[in-house]
């Protein structure tokens, strides 16, 4: 059964890294969103979702993202992600989403 | 002969209750020996279709019907709800860079289902709308 949304996030050098399980759907989204915001209002620009336990995503959980980077661009930051199911990676090409947002293999990556 | 699986499932107005067809698409998929990758694009169709059809259907038959037809070759999806319909080309095509900037960051279901699948078909009027997906699984 594909489970229900749950995150951590984490702090390495300057970069907040979430990481989610299970299905991004519009609370999934939500509650990335309400993490990352918290930490955007202390001054974190650089975003990492690692997202190795979600394959299941919708577009509604993805409009959250789209607000992410929305903000971050705003204030010169980037949004990251990192192990990407083959078809989720497909559905953010699809949108465009890379267009704002890079593909990284690992938080070392980013500088 | 190529083995033929069908699949048809109502589903009420129940909050995240596309994991349900999911989980007949997963079985269905493994049981035909399809590539996590092609389950993989299906899933994010039948997520798309279920999703918009439940939005859409109203709330006097608040029930999404959605069959399966899977060989191991192809799949195909058709999508029914009982809602007032919609005029398919007046669905505006999303753009990354005007949502960015816009309020209104939704209504991607129609692009990704168009652009994951191999054939897509809208047929909606006062009574409901169908949608039928073919996707090529080999």
């Amino acid at each position: 059964m594909i489970n229900v949304f749950n995150l951590t996030s984490t702090t390495e050098n300057d970069v907040l890294v979430i990481t989610t399980e299970g299905y991004i759907n519009n609370a999934g989204g939500e509650k990335i969103a309400q993490e990352f915001e918290s930490h955007f209002q202390n001054g974190t620009t650089k975003l990492l979702i690692d997202m190795k336990g979600s394959k299941v995503v919708n577009s509604i959980g993805i409009s959250f993202l789209i607000e992410i980077i929305e903000k971050l661009n705003d204030k010169g930051g980037i949004l990251y992600f990192t192990n990407l199911d083959p078809s989720v990676e497909k559905t953010f090409t699809i949108m465009g989403l890379f267009q704002f947002a890079k593909k990284v293999s690992s938080v070392e990556e980013i500088k | 002969m190529d083995q033929h699986i069908k699949l048809e499932v109502k589903l009420p107005k129940v909050h995240d209750i596309e994991l349900v067809a999911l989980e007949g698409l997963e079985l269905m998929g493994h049981h035909l020996g399809i590539t996590e990758e092609k389950i993989g694009e299906a899933r994010i169709l039948v997520t798309e279709g279920v999703i918009n059809a439940l939005e859409h259907s109203g709330n006097e038959v608040p029930y999404v019907n959605v069959d399966f037809t899977m060989t191991k070759e192809k799949l195909i999806i058709l999508i029914t709800d009982f809602g007032k319909g919609f005029v398919p080309s007046e669905v505006e095509e999303p753009n990354i860079i005007n949502k960015i900037s816009s309020d209104n960051k939704r209504g991607w279901g129609i692009k990704l289902m168009k652009s994951l699948s191999d054939g897509f078909e809208i047929d909606s009027g006062e009574n409901g709308t169908k949608i039928t997906i073919t996707k090529n699984i080999a």
